[in-house]
């Protein structure tokens, strides 16, 4: 293969990954479902793209005792599909799939963490075999990237109480999710 | 290449006369000075590539709010074509610039990895995400074969050993089966395993040295860090399985005459293909007869030093001064946090830093002037 091929095939190559990748994204933005999801931010930093605000959902733990599942055995790692409801514009939890529902709103998920119940008898033995009741989940969409600074003005903004802190996504038919913005009181925020 | 003492032995025997040995010198000279020469602009071309591309990261990182998104990723997606397309232009058609050229295409090859954290960082894609570094890793490898780009290759090495280390952080899992050392130790070999893979192939001679580079350094780096006390030592009995494997393949390799004679570094590779069976064996006894941290720490000192000293050994066989002065900086290392450990709290703290002090400047000393005489030995009279 002469030089001038691998330099075309190069680029197409390069600008493959690229548009796959705005492409991907911008078919779950333009097709998707708008909701508001509630959240809890913090502000950490990524090694390549800066200061980002972390965002913890209110779906990102989900209590077994309080959300319906289909199948109530769950691993780490293993993939759910957490079906929606929209209520005046926010998405609330309605069930815990293990495959995706059919007719339903639903986001897809990855269990990250288990967290386990059990009771002790009098000799501080555990009496039954313990058991799930809460599981934290990861999106795909905990990150919220700002310009440098921003992320703890943002932050303050959450714990000062005074401002509420949401996040409006567009999920897909597959349950994919991508942030459009974040809304602080409401109102997006413009940066 | 011949040397300033061989051109007077040649005087001596008769072989040359004066006019020509005065010919030969002057030829001699200026060969080196174009070598040198040639040499800087590679140095300088290359850092500067280096520079801009960290610059264009940061731009990335500080995530401007003054320019549209759009444009961004216009400006920084063409910005990475056009200085490919450069790179290329330089390198195969314009033949005035021969050694700006592999620089601009490992400065493309940096921007492609910021344009892909730009697009990443619009769609909010999750924080120290380990796919969006292979992903730059399978974009650019191909540079490695297609312009034949050793520093490209290099990058390649180093961008593994991020995603590594991501992936371990993101797979909580992994925790279980693997100390990150470990994981290093086992990345360095492997990645020094595929260097070797490249010598032997006359057509990809060129990336052997980047891969070996870069993987000795982390497996350097790894086994240091096994030198301190760090608490419980663990492995899963997939750790030696795979520390054995790395160890077959190298002796394949190495016990191969044919392949053997290929390869430019054979001592410098057996010291690393010993290395790969000892940790078999290590996380192989770790598994049934685990020994307290003190134990390790001390077994981790000596490896990390026979390592040394196998690797000075054939750096002086092969005269490889980049062997040398790589042995020399981890023996540095190594003295300087000994010194720390036993030293700090039996000396009163000046004691302690004035003799440590003095014992580095006689060190460096000693070492640089060998290394030095290594040098100009096997440059053959070049400083």
């Amino acid at each position: 293969m002469n030089q001038k091929k691998i330099l075309y095939l190069t680029v197409v190559f390069w600008l493959l990954i690229f548009s796959g990748f705005i492409l991907f994204k911008e078919y779950t933005l333009r097709t998707g479902t708008e909701m508001i999801l509630r959240i809890e931010p913090v502000d950490p930093r990524d090694l390549f793209r800066g200061d980002y605000v972390t965002l913890n959902y209110e779906i990102s733990t989900l209590d077994l005792e309080k959300v319906q599942a289909e199948d109530t055995h769950f691993e780490y790692n293993d993939r759910i599909y957490l079906a929606l409801e929209l209520e005046n514009g926010y998405g609330m939890v309605k069930k815990i799939y293990k495959n995706p529902p059919d007719d339903e709103l639903y986001i897809k998920g990855k269990v990250k963490e288990l967290i386990y119940d059990w009771e002790e008898d009098e000799d501080g033995l555990i009496a039954e075999e313990p058991q799930i009741k809460e599981l934290r989940v990861e999106y795909g969409i905990e990150s919220y990237f700002v310009p440098e600074g921003k992320g703890l003005e943002i932050e303050s903004q959450q714990w000062t109480g005074r401002e509420r802190v949401d996040v409006k996504v567009v999920v897909d038919k597959y349950g994919k999710a991508v942030i459009k913005s974040l809304l602080i009181d409401g109102e997006e925020l413009k940066i | 290449m011949f040397d300033e003492d061989m051109i007077q032995r040649w005087v001596d025997e008769g072989t040359i006369n004066n006019d020509q040995a005065e010919k030969m010198r002057a030829d001699l000279a200026e060969y080196k000075k174009e070598h040198r020469s040639k040499k800087q602009v590679i140095a300088f071309s290359t850092i500067g590539a280096i520079l801009i591309g960290i610059g264009a990261i940061l731009f990335v990182a500080s995530n401007w709010e003054k320019l549209g998104d759009s444009i961004k990723v216009l400006l920084l997606v063409g910005s990475t074509i056009g200085i490919h397309y450069a790179g290329y232009h330089f390198k195969y058609e314009n033949q005035k610039y021969p050694r700006l050229g592999p620089a601009l295409i490992l400065l493309s090859a940096l921007l492609f990895g910021a344009s892909l954290f730009l697009i990443a960082q619009i769609y909010n894609i999750n924080a120290n995400n380990s796919t969006l570094v292979l992903i730059w890793v399978i974009g650019v490898l191909p540079l490695v074969y297609g312009y034949m780009s050793a520093p490209v290759a290099g990058l390649c090495s180093l961008l593994f050993y991020i995603w590594v280390s991501l992936l371990y952080f993101e797979r909580t899992e992994l925790e279980k089966l693997i100390s990150i050392w470990d994981l290093y130790l086992m990345s360095g070999i492997a990645v020094y395993f595929i260097g070797i893979l490249h010598g032997l192939a006359e057509k990809i001679k060129y990336a052997e040295t980047p891969f070996k580079f870069i993987g000795l350094q982390a497996a350097l780096f790894a086994l240091f860090v096994h030198t301190f006390e760090l608490g419980e030592y663990f492995a899963d009995k997939i750790v030696p399985a795979i520390y054995a494997v790395l160890g077959v393949l190298f002796l394949a390799v190495l016990l191969s005459k044919p392949l053997r004679e290929r390869l430019k570094g054979f001592q410098a590779d057996a010291s690393i293909s010993i290395i790969a069976l000892l940790m078999a064996g290590i996380t192989l006894t770790t598994i049934y007869l685990p020994a307290s941290e003190k134990t390790y720490m001390i077994i981790f000192n000596v490896i990390f030093l026979v390592l040394l000293t196998l690797l000075l050994y054939a750096g002086y066989n092969m005269e490889d001064i980049g062997i040398v002065s790589t042995a020399m900086f981890w023996f540095i290392l190594l003295i300087f946090a000994r010194y720390f450990d036993f030293f700090w709290e039996l000396l009163p703290r000046s004691l302690f830093f004035m003799l440590g002090g003095l014992v580095l400047l006689v060190i460096s000393i000693v070492l640089e002037r060998k290394r030095r005489e290594l040098k100009v030995q096997f440059s053959g009279g070049e400083q």
